[in-house]
């Protein structure tokens, strides 16, 4: 992969970053989720790469994989990444390496600062212009959305591109292995924290007792979820979260276990015992 | 008339279900955004503004992590707007937030359905017909989603509020089905976060997880607070695991 011919030009980046802004999420889907935008981004750079037909089809086939992560914070730079790293002739397992461990890190890292920080400050400031009945409100967002979502994207992808080339350039494969334990662990600490705070699941359930208090009768109304939280908070969550990362595990198709969520949520939230 | 607002409206929604899943330009799937355009569109801008600012202020913060089904606040906004600009603006809201919700089975349902995209381009993968896989990305891999949209958009409006309404009645008529659908939206993103955990090395890095909770759960640290706390961590774990490599 060493030929003069796998060398890729400017045009073919911006091939793959267009592909990339265009159709990233469309596709998406429980089983794979971002898998096929993922390919579409990355196949006119692997048709460039690999000109043999079958070393075409193996990529091809190995980047439909299981994908998912934050679309305007974390996969440009994935792909940016993943480019370098093609053109350096890297094998299949170093790339799908690279994807998989950035992926779940970058999905946390990115999911808190585009949608929980940077969306939140935007939008609030545009609706509440916009219940003032001022129409610069949705305006004032949509620049807000327009001009640094891209130049955020573009610059991503360039930055994991250049330094993807110069790490695979001067260091070989370590730096990138500490880049990603860099993001596995911020991704971990961040997920720690996300998953309670997006995951709701608690209990209206009370039972009475009657006590004794000074030789009276009295009756306390006492709130299962307060005695949950007193023993771990989010304790509902946490466990509705850890029996779906069970299940998963257990090599159950999400599907499966989507099914299992609806029918715990519907029923428990129809017969008054959760929500 | 009421065809000519519910075809353009349905186009206009189809609109916002693409740039949500492609380029991400003018985030149209946000309620304050499809609500002022729904407003320039049926020439009542005060209602786009009331309807989107309501429901995004609702909706703030609300987002589809880890692929987790939220109320439909896009469609919502629309059909709030669209029936606030004849009969007010408590109607308008009172059609919208129904409509958000019931949207929701629809939302589970065509993220089910575009399977046939991956499977599909399996086959293409195997026969190295990157041509055809390319068609079907650009012409149809959004179509589940956006008519998953489009036609409801397109019924309410064509039948009128009728439509809306019954479909609200039943809701009002049986709260037990809103909530089952309240409480099975709050606890969905829990396969989100599963996946994520599963492609993550939970086992060889628990501390980190229950550092992140910790920091949540007890110390109420807000998230941007712990994302900085963790770059801190993480950078610290790393200067002392390789210290010796460095001297």
């Amino acid at each position: 992969m060493t030929t003069a011919e796998s060398k890729l030009t400017r045009a073919d980046l911006m091939k793959a970053f267009w592909r990339y802004v265009f159709l990233f999420q469309c596709g998406w889907n429980y089983e794979r989720m971002q898998s096929v935008g993922y390919a579409f981004s990355i196949l006119p750079i692997l048709k460039k790469t690999r000109p043999d037909p079958e070393e075409f089809k193996e990529a091809f086939v190995t980047n439909l994989n299981f994908f998912n992560t934050n679309p305007v914070v974390g996969a440009p730079l994935i792909i940016g990444a993943h480019i370098a790293l093609e053109e350096a002739g890297a094998s299949l397992e170093t790339t799908e390496g690279l994807k998989v461990g950035l992926m779940g890190p970058l999905a946390g890292v990115g999911d808190t600062l585009v949608w929980a920080l940077y969306n939140s400050i935007i939008f609030s400031i545009g609706a509440v212009m916009a219940l003032n009945g001022n129409a610069f409100g949705p305006i004032f967002v949509f620049l807000f959305v327009l001009i640094p979502y891209l130049a955020v994207r573009y610059w991503q992808f360039m930055w994991a591109y250049n330094q993807g080339t110069n790490l695979v350039a001067s260091l070989g494969s370590g730096a990138i292995a500490r880049l990603t334990e860099l993001a596995t662990i911020v991704g971990l600490i961040v997920v720690g924290g996300f998953a309670p705070s997006i995951v709701r699941l608690t209990t209206p359930l009370k039972w009475e007792r009657v006590v004794t208090l000074r030789g009276e009768q009295v009756t306390q109304t006492i709130g299962v979820q307060k005695q949950l939280d007193d023993i771990l908070p989010y304790m509902l969550a946490v466990l509705v979260t850890a029996l779906a990362y069970w299940l998963l595990k257990k090599g159950w198709n999400p599907v499966r276990v989507i099914v299992v969520l609806v029918i715990i949520g519907f029923l428990g939230g129809a017969l008054g015992i959760f929500g | 008339m009421n065809i000519v607002y519910a075809l353009i409206l349905a186009i206009w929604v189809y609109l916002c279900v693409y740039d949500m899943l492609g380029p991400t330009l003018f985030m149209g799937n946000r309620p304050l955004i499809s609500g002022f355009v729904t407003g320039l569109i049926v020439g009542d801008v005060q209602m786009g503004l009331l309807i989107g600012g309501t429901l995004e202020l609702m909706a703030l913060g609300v987002y589809t992590y880890g692929g987790a089904t939220i109320p439909d606040y896009t469609v919502g906004a629309i059909l709030g707007t669209y029936f606030g600009k004849t009969n007010g603006f408590e109607v308008g809201i009172s059609l919208a937030i129904p409509a958000a919700l019931l949207l929701t089975q629809v939302d589970i349902l065509n993220r089910f359905l575009n399977f046939i995209f991956v499977h599909r381009a399996d086959t293409y993968a195997e026969e190295g017909n990157d041509k055809a896989f390319d068609r079907m990305m650009v012409y149809s891999s959004h179509i589940i989603w956006g008519l998953s949209r489009a036609i409801p958009v397109f019924m309410a409006i064509a039948f009128g509020e009728g439509a809306v309404k019954a479909v609200s009645a039943f809701f009002t008529a049986f709260p037990w089905f809103n909530k089952g659908i309240q409480v099975t939206g709050g606890l969905l993103p829990a396969l989100g976060f599963a996946m994520l955990l599963k492609i993550m090395p939970v086992a060889k890095f628990p501390a980190f997880l229950l550092l992140g909770f910790v920091m949540y759960a007890y110390l109420k640290i807000p998230l941007v607070g712990i994302a900085i706390a963790g770059i801190a961590i993480a950078l610290v774990y790393q200067q002392l695991k390789y210290r010796t490599a460095e001297g």
